[in-house]
């Protein structure tokens, strides 16, 4: 039907889009230069390392990026399910230390990532069914499980796993095991983006072209259409559990065997990510595609706030509102359009009005 | 307007939704002191709306109004509750779980400070002097429908309300129930509290009211006294034109058993027996209607038949086989199609037209788990064009599409599969004349083609325009079984209200 139009449609739609998030991120931009010009600091130097400084180290970014992406992919499709998963930081835990072991034990990279996608899954499992079928909030048990995870592993490695020669790291992922680094030249790529990048596109293909990302969506928006539908919302809210687990569960895994190749006594290398991937997701507005696209710009606003603390001195907290602000002003184009259509609708009043005199 | 202030005057009242919806516009509407006001109008005609404004629920776009000749701007129900306004909705405000008086108090204690014993003695004096009987000390959820209402009434004149607001208060209720609430009614006038009475209901509006504003498509189309006009006249206003669906039933030849319902017992969400031992056999080439007051059991019921709520004892045969606590995606493919009372249900309102096209289909357009778009697009454009859903795109949310286009969008989906059994509940609950006329004339057409129809209508019109054969249910049981001409409308309303003829069942 009306394929012209409905190409026209789609440019428009992305056209909006794409201004709505360029004149948001200006606006942003603008007013965390007048708080450091308050402040006493050089604006412009600030802005520019906020937002350049992170392309330092575009590889570092872009691996950071990796590993946002999946929690926040973990946080996006139960949502979509109408599940709240907050327990991507302990899936991600867990996922790190079944891919150390795998690893370990195995010698093999595939073998590693897919136990700590596995063991993230499992976690998954537990959260959405004790939610679906004995009706336990599953925000309650998925912080439950984070907290107890945390202390787990950090006995785990503390006491079990550490590294003889240094003891505030766990034992090493062996070489054989380890994801490489792709160099162009001068640069060089941990493949973890790429891999990053592949499973984003699985997250969206699962999502938008199969049947059980057809029936996660419509049980989230409508589960009582859904059950009139013969989907079995309890049960797909579940598998959208699983699947969450999986991604932060591979999120963990990348870490480990892609990047740090081990996990350090207070896990530093993980620490917070899991929370960090809720507002990607949301920035991202729960598509896989908005996700990686945010999972990269929130990396290089914490790169680059780190950069301005150490070559201007701001403290972090300053950094931090910054990098704030920018994200508040992304989410203004949702007031922007409520104010659009209110001055539609004046508009329209007045119009009524004339005709009536 | 006389010597004294009226009641409510609203002037020029515009009321523009952010989607761009005139629900009201430039309305006009006074009330006199004292008089039982008829708020008339189709679904739609902003009815509700123009009276949510009045309760302060919503903000008009433009307009004044005035209570008793005095300017006010309520900032919500509650201010307009103070100023002597109380609205009663078709969905009461009682709290279920709390007794009657636990509610008075509820309701009385945002007003300042109030004592049990106080609100006791002040309920019991209003009972007395207008002769209401509500139990104080039962529990809201115990109690019926009506005598909620009753409650809900109670509560608005311990408010002490001068101005009250009934919203289709006879929709709820059963015939006896409403011939109460007639009178109650009148003895609220009698001590001279300004009714206004909101309904689509003709015969009522010229019972109950002295004078009726009718609206139509958020307009006012005339302020009539009641005595000077006749339901006719009021109808014709109302719809803009005769009602006279230019439908023509012809006589039914009905065919073989399609759908046999064996003696089927089904529980409600609260897990109480709502369907209690109902059979029937559908034939096809014929429409059985199942005629009730809302909440007797039949949504239960067909939920029951197509699988989505377990059986708790009997049998549903579809052609032959028996279905019963078969997944409703498999009865659907066999050919045994559901259209449901809401389209809140029936569609998802966030999915855009091609995502609600394969919903109940799912299976059709996949490919080892895979979706089929392209083919899934093709059948929607099919739907769109084959039932004149009007649409700008396939990529549209059906959340912008009107209630007819929804309803098309959803009776087509259902349809266009080529079933052999439709089981249509309420099919043109809030739809405009055109919509209702379009989706009863499709279901006649589908009867003549040989298929068979069970519509579950609460709607009298409806019933008696499409039926070959209908069935009274009340409480769970069916009632009576007859053709349309067995029955009359007031032993209709019996049976519907759970009296039993003596002549049938």
């Amino acid at each position: 039907m009306r394929s012209e139009k409905l190409a026209s449609w789609r440019l428009i739609e992305y056209t909006t889009i794409a201004v709505e998030i360029t004149g948001s991120i200006a606006l942003g931009l603008v007013v965390a230069g007048s708080i450091l010009a308050l402040l006493g600091y050089d604006p412009a130097r600030g802005i520019f390392l906020l937002v350049f400084g992170g392309l330092r180290n575009p590889d570092y970014l872009l691996s950071r990026a990796a590993f946002i992406a999946m929690t926040a992919l973990a946080f996006s499709i139960p949502l979509l399910a109408g599940v709240f998963n907050i327990g991507g930081e302990g899936q991600m835990y867990l996922g790190g230390l079944a891919a150390l072991l795998a690893a370990v034990y195995s010698g093999n990279a595939a073998v590693a990532i897919l136990a700590g996608g596995l063991a993230g899954a499992a976690l998954g499992l537990i959260i959405g069914a004790l939610k679906a079928y004995r009706d336990v909030n599953e925000v309650v048990s998925a912080i439950m499980l984070n907290l107890t995870l945390f202390y787990v592993i950090v006995y785990a490695i503390t006491a079990e796993l550490y590294d003889p020669v240094a003891p505030h790291e766990s034992i090493k992922v062996p070489k054989g095991a380890r994801l490489g680094v792709i160099r162009f030249g001068g640069l060089k790529l941990h493949i973890i983006f790429p891999l990053m990048l592949a499973l984003v596109a699985v997250a969206y293909y699962l999502l938008y072209h199969t049947k059980l990302g057809y029936e996660i969506r419509a049980s989230g928006f409508s589960p009582k259409a859904a059950r009139y539908a013969g989907i079995d919302p309890k049960k797909t809210s579940v598998y959208s559990m699983v699947i969450g687990g999986f991604f932060a569960g591979v999120g963990g895994a990348l870490n480990v065997v892609g990047f740090t190749y081990y996990i350090d006594n207070l896990l530093t290398c993980m620490y917070g990510m899991g929370f960090t991937g809720i507002g990607v997701a949301l920035m991202g507005r729960n598509n896989p595609i908005g996700v990686a696209l945010a999972s990269i710009f929130f990396s290089m606003l914490v790169l680059g706030g780190s950069r301005m603390q150490m070559l201007m001195r701001v403290p972090k907290e300053v950094a931090d509102t910054l990098s704030g602000v920018i994200i508040v002003a992304l989410s203004l184009p949702y007031a922007y359009r409520m104010l659009i259509s209110y001055i539609r609708i004046r508009r329209m009043v007045g119009v009524g009005a004339e005709q009536h005199s | 307007m006389g010597g004294s202030q009226p009641a409510v005057e609203m002037r020029g009242i515009t009321k523009v939704y952010p989607d761009g919806v005139v629900a009201l516009r430039d309305v006009d509407f006074t009330v006199r002191k004292g008089e039982v006001h008829g708020l008339l109008g189709e679904n739609g005609a902003g009815k509700t709306t123009l009276m949510r404004i009045l309760y302060g629920e919503i903000e008009p776009s433009r307009g004044e109004i005035w209570i008793f000749g005095r300017r006010v701007k309520f900032r919500g129900p509650w201010d307009a509750i103070r100023q002597g306004v109380y609205m009663v909705y078709q969905q009461f405000s009682l709290v279920p779980a709390f007794t009657v008086l636990e509610n008075l108090i509820l309701a009385s204690s945002s007003m300042g400070r109030a004592k049990l014993q106080d609100v006791r003695r002040k309920a019991e004096k209003i009972e007395r002097e207008i002769g209401l009987e509500v139990p104080l000390n039962a529990r809201v959820e115990e109690l019926s429908v009506g005598v909620q209402q009753k409650a809900e009434i109670l509560k608005a004149l311990m408010s002490e309300a001068k101005i009250l607001v009934l919203d289709e208060p006879t929709s709820v209720l059963t015939p006896i129930e409403v011939r109460e609430l007639m009178k109650l009614l009148s003895r609220l006038r009698e001590m001279g509290i300004t009714i206004i009475f909101i309904t689509h209901k003709l015969r009522e509006a010229k019972e109950i009211t002295d004078r009726i504003t009718v609206l139509r498509r958020g307009r006012v189309v005339k302020v009539v006294e009641t005595r000077d006009v006749s339901q006719e006249e009021l109808a014709k206003m109302m719809v803009g034109r005769e009602i006279t669906f230019d439908i023509t039933k012809k006589a039914a030849k009905a065919g073989a058993p399609l759908l046999a319902v064996k003696d089927l017992w089904v529980r409600d969400d609260r897990g109480l027996m709502a369907v209690k031992g109902v059979s029937f056999e559908l034939r096809a080439r014929e429409i059985l209607s199942i005629v009730g007051v809302a909440g007797n059991g039949q949504r239960e019921l067909v939920e029951a038949i197509v699988g989505i709520r377990p059986v708790e004892k009997g049998e549903v045969v579809f052609s032959g086989e028996s279905i019963t606590q078969m997944p409703p995606s498999e009865v659907y493919r066999r050919g045994l199609v559901y259209i449901p009372d809401s389209r809140a249900v029936g569609l998802i309102l966030d999915f855009n037209v091609t995502d609600n096209s394969i919903l109940t289909r799912l299976k059709q357009f996949l490919s080892g788990g895979r979706i089929l778009w392209s083919e899934a697009r093709r059948y929607s454009s099919r739907i769109v064009k084959e039932f004149n859903v009007l649409v700008d795109s396939l990529r549209t949310p059906v959340r912008h599409l009107s209630g007819g286009n929804q309803q098309r969008l959803l009776v087509g989906r259902e349809v266009a599969s080529n079933p052999k059994v439709i089981i249509a509940a309420e099919p043109t609950h809030g739809l405009d004349v055109a919509a209702t006329e379009y989706i009863r004339s499709l279901l006649l057409k589908l009867r003549d083609e040989g298929k068979a129809v069970l519509l579950v209508s609460t709607d009298l019109d409806e019933v008696f325009q499409l039926s070959d054969r209908m069935a009274v249910i009340y409480e769970g049981q069916i009632m009576a079984t007859g053709r349309p001409e067995d029955f009359t409308a007031e032993e209709l309303g019996l049976l519907m209200g759970g009296v039993k003829c003596e002549a049938k069942s």
